[in-house]
């Protein structure tokens, strides 16, 4: 059995110009000790799923149908104690503003202890603080820092705290979303390459959002493009990245500028997202497709399996 | 997650058209926006019928009309609905009056203070350094004289002061919270990059002040008119009460005067309510006015409905 | 590739030094040096980036040149005229010569403004064109930037318009009149990855048929590689390293530079290329500030010589000059 099933998951949000259909009908599994990474530009859903599988949508935000399978509970149907009782303890998030997810009046050690305290009854305060300061020595951070504010910290610091923090409870599943969207690259790579470690050694299940291929890439065995609200291609890193099938995925590799390699001219993707208050009928990618057929903006495509494990949402593959 | 472009909208509006309609949408879900924007409009109407008393017959005049019948201060009857004053004026034209005066008050000294805090302020943001302090010393020097005081010192060295000059002294000393707020406001929008911008493109420091920086500060500047208004109104009133009015002029203040000066503080309920509930009701409904355009001007405090 | 006798912009030992908020009582802060000495040039119909990460000081070039901030000692010229301190009508005329293109589309445009009053507000200021060429010079130039058909745009607000869609409006206002020299300060971080690519192609479009030299301030040693002629990688206010872009990113020479390009990620079939492995994991301690400004980073530093002096670009090959003193030639 899978940790985590998302099946036919669609939501919403209330919004003054109407119903915003965020995501739509996207279904993927992870394996235990996996990595998924979601791709996509602003407005694709990515971060929503996010928020849905903690279980921490906004307020003007609904799960309209889907089932969320977590160790094969539905998430869905859990009440407010139950699910916050598996979220940190099981599943943690890494939230893409990592300077608001501390309390800047409160000692960064203590606000990771406290975490621990909350959720495991159990440990003792003086066994918290030793925990902290391992997760500390895992993600990098020098103990003497232990009893510092988070504006003592720079920013590739408070993405390691926060990541600490997400540690904590010995999650089963971590959901990162942007986690070093802000930071410059070397630091990125540092964080990056830490992530990956603590990925290997505690056998966790990683879920990764980011706009920036490569990173996905870098990161993920498992890839799902995600485009206007819908899950449009997934399948393995290899198969995605090196024969990409949807038209969406194979003109975003072709926009994005490289260092390695020869250099070849960028073709934007012409257009913009559609809106998703009234998405079009057909396929949403029509309107910026390079070739689509008739039928493209009539019918909705269908699931087309290119290779065992990677399938594509078009209808032209 | 909006910025998806209808095309078939129809024509262009103006931001500030746009932005009064969905402030509008917001404000109507305001209960106490709509009371005190009803209560006003009953304000606003009473001052309208001030005209009409004196127009009826000259004994209604708030302050020559003397009913020739009453010779002292009687309760309300069918002539004279509110009853009459202790020399046989009628109450409630003098009411009626009295709200006009209030608003004429109150709104022209509120403008007069708000332009002055308005240019003082974004004058103060935009230039900087010396001028700054300066004006800044100066704002931080009046806030802290005490209005009335000052008035009730000015008028016993010039006499008896016109309602005019009043007017005048209450939006001399009530400008500097307006231009302390708005100099915040401009120094936070110099940094924006749309006025670098502008800068790079070679605009001038008056294109700069009055095409860029005083539209967007001008809906905040509206706001605090209406706190404004209040305070003139009562500032005024308290003079008149304290017997520093324009003896000229029919203003509630100068009717509560009437009362005590008279003796008729708790002889004559009929005279002493009416002027003492209609200013408590106006500075209350355009304090909620007030209230509930900051509501709207302020996303912090609305509830609910954000997406992404 | 590049016309190298003609240089556009010339900047000459340019420091910027802010100094320390002093306190009402006690000790003032510390003086910043933003910028030590930078001097590069920029050619005629180059596009030239400066490549460098947050706090590097690169934004603070572009805003030295066009004037936004003061330099604190160093010289900039525009086609060989002096640009420091100018005043009245010189200055209005460097203003119509010099443009800029800022990094958030959301913040750059003034909200209440239509598309039309801010593309036409360059001409206005400086008296270019009467009230119908005026228009026809603003539809033109939405043209180009791929805002068409222009009159659905023309009286639009800011806030109906997408990120892409402002980024375009930013950059039609800057070329409107056909400057000399533009700077872009990271116009696509806050884009979409597609959209960056439209960015590009209208920058690049720029270039090519309105021959405007633009220097391209950013982080993205990808994106530099794909917009630039040549490239300078600036490091804690100190150029590391200039030269083409293909050399200086399929080439690097300095352990900064290397220690950039390891931190991209890769995939495809770039995902095994070697690192270059120029950073120490951990800081070391550096008491004085003589050295070079990478050295407590720098895996291969010399312990004697690089904590002891500031290293100068030297003359690695042709165009490509890098400052370090591991460098041959350097």
């Amino acid at each position: 059995m899978a940790l985590l099933e998302v099946d036919n998951l669609s939501i919403g949000y209330n919004t003054k110009k109407g119903y915003l259909k965020a995501v739509e009908k996207v279904s993927f599994d992870l394996e235990a000790g996996a990595s998924l990474g979601f791709v996509g530009e602003s407005g694709c859903g990515k971060t929503t799923i996010g928020m849905a599988l903690m279980g921490l949508l906004p307020p003007n935000g609904s799960v309209k149908e889907g089932r969320i399978l977590f160790e094969g509970k539905n998430t869905l149907e859990m009440t407010d104690e139950e699910l916050r009782k598996i979220r940190w303890r099981e599943m943690a998030m890494i939230f893409q503003a990592a300077m608001n997810a501390l309390n800047p009046v409160q000692r960064v050690g203590n606000q990771i202890a406290e975490a621990i305290l909350v959720h495991d009854p159990s440990v003792e305060k003086d066994q918290a603080m030793d925990q902290v300061e391992n997760l500390f020595r895992l993600v990098g951070i020098p103990l003497d820092r232990l009893r510092d504010y988070p504006h003592q910290y720079s920013g590739g610091m408070k993405q390691r705290a926060v990541i600490a923090m997400a540690l904590a409870c010995r999650p089963k599943l971590i959901i990162a979303d942007e986690p070093t969207t802000a930071l410059d690259v070397i630091v990125q790579d540092q964080i990056l390459g830490e992530i990956k470690e603590l990925q290997k050694e505690f056998d966790l299940s990683i879920i990764f959002i980011s706009h920036d291929i490569s990173i996905v890439a870098h990161m993920c065995d498992h890839i799902g493009v995600m485009y206007a609200g819908q899950l449009v291609e997934c399948g393995p890193r290899e198969g995605v990245f090196e024969s990409p099938a949807h038209p969406y995925t194979k003109a975003l590799l072709s926009s994005f500028p490289t260092v390695t390699g020869k250099r070849s001219d960028l073709i934007p993707i012409p257009g913009e997202t559609p809106n998703l208050v009234v998405p079009p009928h057909g396929c949403r990618f029509c309107d910026r497709c390079s070739g689509p057929e008739a039928s493209c903006s009539t019918e909705p495509p269908q699931w087309v399996e290119i290779a065992p494990g990677h399938r594509a949402l078009c209808c032209r593959c | 997650m909006s910025k998806q472009n209808e095309n078939s909208m129809g024509p262009e509006r103006h931001p500030w058209v746009s932005s009064f309609l969905e402030g509008w949408s917001i404000f109507r879900q305001n209960l106490l926006g709509k009371i005190g924007l009803t209560l006003l409009v009953m304000f606003a109407l009473m001052a309208l019928c001030s005209y009409i008393p004196p127009w009826i017959s000259p004994i209604y005049d708030p302050m020559t009309g003397v009913d020739p019948d009453i010779t002292s201060c009687s309760g309300p009857c069918l002539r004279h609905w509110l009853g009459t004053d202790f020399m046989g004026r009628d109450i409630l034209s003098q009411l009626l009056a009295g709200a006009r005066i209030a608003f004429m008050v109150g709104i022209s000294a509120a403008v007069m203070s708000i332009v002055l805090g308005v240019s003082i302020g974004m004058t103060a943001g935009y230039m900087g350094r010396f001028i700054d302090t300066l004006l800044m010393r100066l704002a931080d020097m009046i806030m802290v004289m005490p209005t009335l005081l000052v008035v009730l010192l000015l008028s016993a060295v010039f006499g008896q002061l016109n309602i005019w000059t009043i007017v005048l002294i209450i939006a001399l000393f009530r400008w500097p919270g307006v231009s302390r707020i708005i100099r915040g406001q401009t120094l936070s929008l110099k940094q924006r990059p749309f006025i670098e911008a502008a800068k790079v493109a070679g605009a001038s420091h008056f294109r700069i002040i009055f095409i860029h920086i005083m539209p967007n500060v001008l809906p905040l500047a509206f706001l605090f008119m209406t706190f404004r208004v209040t305070s003139a109104i009562i500032t005024e009133a308290a003079l008149a009460f304290l017997g520093f009015g324009d003896p000229g002029t029919v203003s509630w203040g100068m009717m509560l005067q009437w009362v005590w000066k008279t003796g008729h503080m708790f002889q004559a309920p009929y005279w002493l309510l009416p002027p003492g509930i209609c200013i408590s009701l106006i500075t209350l409904s355009f304090y909620m006015l007030g209230r509930a355009m900051d509501e709207v001007l302020d996303p912090r405090l609305r509830k609910e409905d954000q997406t992404d | 590739m590049n016309t190298q006798d003609e240089s556009v912009l010339k900047i000459r030992d340019v420091t910027k030094v802010y100094k320390g908020k002093g306190a009402l009582f006690g000790a003032s802060g510390k003086d910043v040096t933003a910028l030590d000495r930078v001097s590069f040039d920029i050619f005629k119909g180059e596009i030239f980036g400066l490549v460098g990460e947050s706090g590097s000081g690169k934004t603070t070039v572009g805003r030295l040149i066009v004037g936004l901030e003061d330099v604190s000692s160093g010289k900039i010229f525009l086609n060989g005229r002096e640009v420091v301190g100018l005043k009245g009508r010189a200055r209005k005329e460097f203003r119509s010569q010099v443009q800029m293109i800022f990094q958030d589309p959301y913040q750059s445009l003034n909200p209440q403004r239509a598309i039309y009053d801010t593309v036409s507000e360059p001409l206005k200021i400086h008296g270019v064109g009467n009230a119908s060429t005026k228009r026809d010079l603003v539809r033109e130039i939405l043209q180009s930037v791929g805002l068409s058909p222009p009159d659905d745009f023309l009286f639009k607000y800011p806030h109906r318009l997408s990120g892409g869609q402002r980024q375009r409006v930013a950059i039609a206002r800057a070329m409107v009149l056909k400057p000399t020299f533009v700077i872009a300060d990271e116009p696509t971080s806050m884009l979409d990855a597609s959209i960056s690519a439209q960015i590009f192609n209208i920058l690049l479009d720029m270039r090519n048929r309105l021959d405007v030299t633009q220097m391209f301030i950013t982080h993205s040693l990808a994106a530099a590689r794909y917009l630039c002629d040549r490239v300078a990688v600036i490091y804690r206010g100190n150029l590391m390293e200039i030269g083409s872009a293909e050399e200086v990113i399929r080439n690097p020479k300095h352990p900064y530079t290397q220690a950039l390009l390891d931190a991209v990620p890769k995939f495809g079939h770039h995902r095994d290329v070697s690192r270059y492995g120029t950073l120490l994991i951990k800081d070391r301690d550096v008491a004085g500030e003589n050295g070079c400004v990478f050295f407590p980073r720098c895996a291969v530093a010399l312990e004697d010589r690089c904590a002891g002096s500031r290293p100068l670009l030297g003359r690695v090959s042709g165009e490509h000059r890098v400052a370090c003193f591991l460098v041959e030639g350097a």
